[in-house]
């Protein structure tokens, strides 16, 4: 039985699996965090949100004992916890899954779950028979459909990320961590691992759940913690809230809701910038639709529904087999990136740090890494210009970043983002891609992104933006192409389109025309 | 405008690591610098002869060599690669020359030839490097042993001993040699190469190319940066830098032979890695890696005056590498 969240917040320190009391944690220069009280329950699902350096994952790490913490307490499952190393924790039932769960590739999901502790015969030979079937057992409890003996490298990432749950529920956590778990699921996988904890919080685990997305968050959770600049800010049951004000809360003042969408113009009259005819490659099947000059088309559906794989041949990365792409009236065919963007299209690739950017070179010379030729005077390189074409573009952008020289990876993800978006300015493409451009990133890094794009296209750009993140669409993309299997299953204005209908269409409660 | 800038600020985060590191790099990266003062300091205390300006140029002669390789190294460092070939090319690149002067080739038409020959060499490297379907450990490693077997079969593994025009340019103290202001005539090729290196890495484009690749491969392909013309010059640009050091080698001990340049490869890296070149790619500069240059010959050298044997060479300059690594590692 789930507690109701009136009981949970009742509950004393003494019978709270885990009770943190004026946690504080101090950084050369920053107070990361101060005082924060935080009590969770067992079988409780707690949120913990906050923006970008909000001081959430300096929380996580404390309790999780990455970090001891220079002042206060945590009292864990009636001890206090006094010796702070992750294998502690480790051992006292505390498990944290993150976005992307570190496993062994190469061993089998039971390997995987089970590692250090195979059952072995004569403590020699692993018993691989009952292992798997250890490992079985555990993953249909949790209701996952997951073949223990393959390698996890098989696996898809929401796959990964169940390994990583049932890993820690084999070694009986009892407070299950979870750092945006969301972040690379659509909506259908999403909605498995809510139902997964919710089985899990009736199990008597407590979560503490991390997220940006709020909707989950009052979808899920009991009660929810909101920190700002290292302070606790509220605790509260979600009941008692709604999510304008947990959005306040976090902010510190009220954010007017971004209402960018539809807001083009030209749309009718302007000339098509891309055009895709009939597209066929292995994943798309006779993609059919335009994108005009200063208009921005968001193009969502679930994960492998074919937006990555429309972005992938738009940047030369695949063919396709049959159809054909025109862009401003002509064939385009680039045979790579080089011939892409000497054409006038540019990708914003999906993750900044793996795809996008170069995280030990500075801000300038990733804004200037696909213009290398603007900045070269003679064929040397000039840094002054590189200097003022960064400085240009960080104000532009409004990029935080202590200087333009300050290494990227040393910048907040939509910080990152945003030196993607600048390197897509310097590169002059006339159409860019953008795929999951507001991924993982804070609500503020958010409305600044859907304005920046909104912006791009009143300059006359053409925008196509590749999401899973309908709502996220809604807001600041003229019309969306609803995307299913490969196949374009609707092509609608965005001002009167609502999230159930783009939903219903790419997961599929609707016929998918002449299929 | 006003009210939205900072709006994405994430409090703190942009801002904390990044000046509480820019310090650090500074005082670790003089590391070096720290040391030598102090091998200086102990060892002239032990030896006033070690402070003379003889001791001075005989280290600078020694070092030179290696610190133009080391160059090419650590800039095959920075784009994620390396060259373990580097030892027997330069020996390949010496025979050639050696060779051609021996059947009275002129003088500049043979170095011509021996730079060439190393170029070449380089230049296959890059290719096979390129198509990424090895490591370029591998590939180099594979064409280090191809150029054993060369170099010995082109010689009959007997030296040639006679560089003629090369001997009398960068042989010790000859007169007739080309003398820096009173310094060893190699220096001359050492300094121009280290200049040349820190102006390709800093102004060049393709230096900022070897940056980007060896920072993040995939970001660089996808920012139309072309990847394997990339690397296949920066192999030859080694290749070449590969063939000026065999020109200098010979020229100072008179002789070409397979065994010339024995360990460079591995010594190069180490001198880089001192410095701070990151053995995995997207950092490193041109005057850091001097100072690794710079520690290994004083060390060498040092070793030698206070008396010990040079065995404890190779022990003082096993253990440098180690804290090097570890010292570059802590930085992060």
């Amino acid at each position: 039985m789930v507690p109701s969240a009136n009981d949970v917040g009742a509950q004393g320190p003494a019978e709270a699996l885990l009770y943190a009391e004026n946690v504080s944690k101090r950084f050369p220069g920053v107070q990361a965090l101060l005082d924060i009280d935080l009590t969770l329950n067992r079988g409780e699902v707690h949120a913990l949100v906050g923006q970008n350096g909000a001081g959430k994952s300096t929380l996580v790490k404390c309790i999780s004992g990455v970090y001891p913490p220079d002042g206060g307490r945590i009292t864990f499952d009636g001890r206090e916890i006094t010796t702070y190393s992750p294998k502690h924790a480790y051992d006292l039932g505390i498990a944290v899954v993150h976005q992307r769960p570190q496993l062994l590739p190469w061993l089998s999901v039971t390997e995987n779950v089970m590692l250090g502790q195979l059952p072995a015969r004569k403590g020699l030979v692993i018993d691989r028979r009952k292992a798997n079937e250890l490992t079985r057992d555990l993953l249909a409890r949790l209701r996952l459909e997951i073949d223990p003996e393959v390698p996890v490298a098989r696996l898809s990432a929401p796959e990964r990320q169940q390994v990583a749950i049932a890993k820690a529920l084999y070694r009986q956590a009892k407070l299950l961590i979870l750092d945006e778990p969301t972040a690379a699921l659509d909506a259908q996988r999403s909605a498995r691992l809510f139902a997964l904890i919710d089985d899990l919080a009736q199990q008597g685990v407590g979560v503490l759940y991390v997220s940006h997305h709020l909707e989950e968050v009052f979808r899920l959770a009991d009660r929810v913690t909101v920190l700002r600049d290292g302070r606790l800010v509220a605790t509260q049951p979600t009941a008692q809230l709604s999510q304008d004000e947990v959005v306040t809360l976090m902010a510190g003042h009220r954010i007017a809701e971004s209402s960018l969408a539809g807001s083009a113009t030209v749309a009718g009259e302007a000339a098509p910038a891309l055009e895709f005819c009939q597209l066929e490659t292995d994943v798309l099947h006779g993609v059919d639709f335009v994108v005009h000059q200063g208009e921005v088309v968001g193009v969502s559906g679930l994960i492998g529904a074919g937006g990555h794989d429309i972005a992938r041949v738009l940047f030369g990365l695949d063919r396709p087999t049959a159809g054909r792409v025109a862009l401003n009236g002509t064939t385009y065919q680039p045979h790579g990136p080089k011939q892409a963007i000497a054409q006038g299209v540019f990708l914003v690739p999906e993750d900044p740090a793996q795809d996008g950017l170069v995280p030990v070179l500075s801000v300038a010379q990733n804004v200037t890494l696909v213009s290398l030729k603007a900045i070269t005077r003679r064929g040397v390189l000039s840094l002054r210009r590189e200097r003022e074409v960064a400085d240009r573009y960080v104000g532009e952008l409004s990029i935080a970043t202590s200087s333009v020289h300050t290494a990227v990876r040393n910048l907040s993800g939509g910080n990152q983002q945003k030196v993607l978006l600048a390197k897509s300015l310097t590169s002059k493409a006339a159409v860019l891609v953008l795929e999951e451009p507001t991924q993982g990133v804070d609500v503020h890094a958010k409305a600044e992104i859907h304005r920046i794009v909104r912006d791009l296209a009143s300059r006359g750009k053409a925008v196509m933006v590749v999401s899973t993140d309908i709502r996220d669409l809604l807001q600041f993309v003229d019309r969306i192409v609803a995307l299913r299997a490969g196949r374009v299953v609707a092509d609608l204005p965005a001002r009167s389109t609502t999230y159930a209908q783009i939903l219903d269409l790419t997961v599929g409660s609707v016929a998918v025309p002449g299929s | 405008m006003s009210t939205e800038t900072g709006a994405g600020l994430a409090p703190g985060a942009a801002r904390r690591p990044a000046s509480g590191r820019s310090k650090n790099v500074d005082v670790y990266s003089l590391w070096p610098i720290a040391v030598m003062v102090l091998i200086i300091i102990a060892t002239a205390l032990s030896s006033p002869r070690f402070l003379s300006v003889f001791n001075f140029e005989n280290i600078l002669s020694q070092a030179a060599p290696l610190g133009i390789v080391t160059m090419g190294q650590c800039i095959l460092l920075i784009s994620g690669g390396l060259d373990l070939s580097v030892g027997y090319n330069i020996a390949f690149s010496s025979i050639i020359t050696g060779l051609l002067l021996e059947h009275n080739v002129p003088l500049p038409v043979a170095v011509l030839a021996g730079i060439a020959a190393a170029t070449a060499v380089g230049f296959v490297n890059g290719v096979l490097a390129a198509q990424g379907r090895a490591h370029p450990f591998i590939i180099t490693l594979g064409m280090s042993i191809f150029l054993f077997g060369l170099d010995t079969q082109l010689t009959g593994g007997a030296p040639v001993n006679n560089m003629k025009g090369l001997y009398t340019a960068f042989g010790s103290y000859l007169p007739g040699g080309f003398p820096f202001f009173g310094l060893p005539s190699v220096t001359w090729p050492f300094l121009i190469v280290v200049l040349l290196t820190y102006g390709f890495l800093r102004w060049a484009p393709l230096g900022r190319r070897a940056y980007a690749i060896g920072g993040n491969e995939q970001a660089a392909y996808l920012s139309g940066i072309p990847v394997k013309r990339t690397k296949i010059y920066l192999y030859t640009l080694m290749g070449a830098l590969v063939g000026i050091t065999g020109m200098v080698l010979s020229g100072q001990i008179n002789e070409a032979s397979f065994n010339l340049a024995q360990n460079f490869e591995l010594q190069s890296i180490a001198c880089a890695v001192i410095g701070g070149t990151a053995l995995f790619g997207g950092r490193g500069g041109a005057f850091r890696s001097l100072q690794g240059v710079a520690l290994w010959g004083l060390v060498q050298n040092s070793i030698l005056f206070i008396g010990f044997s040079s065995n404890y060479q190779q022990m003082a300059l096993g253990v440098i590498i180690i804290i090097a690594v570890m010292v570059t590692r802590a930085q992060r």
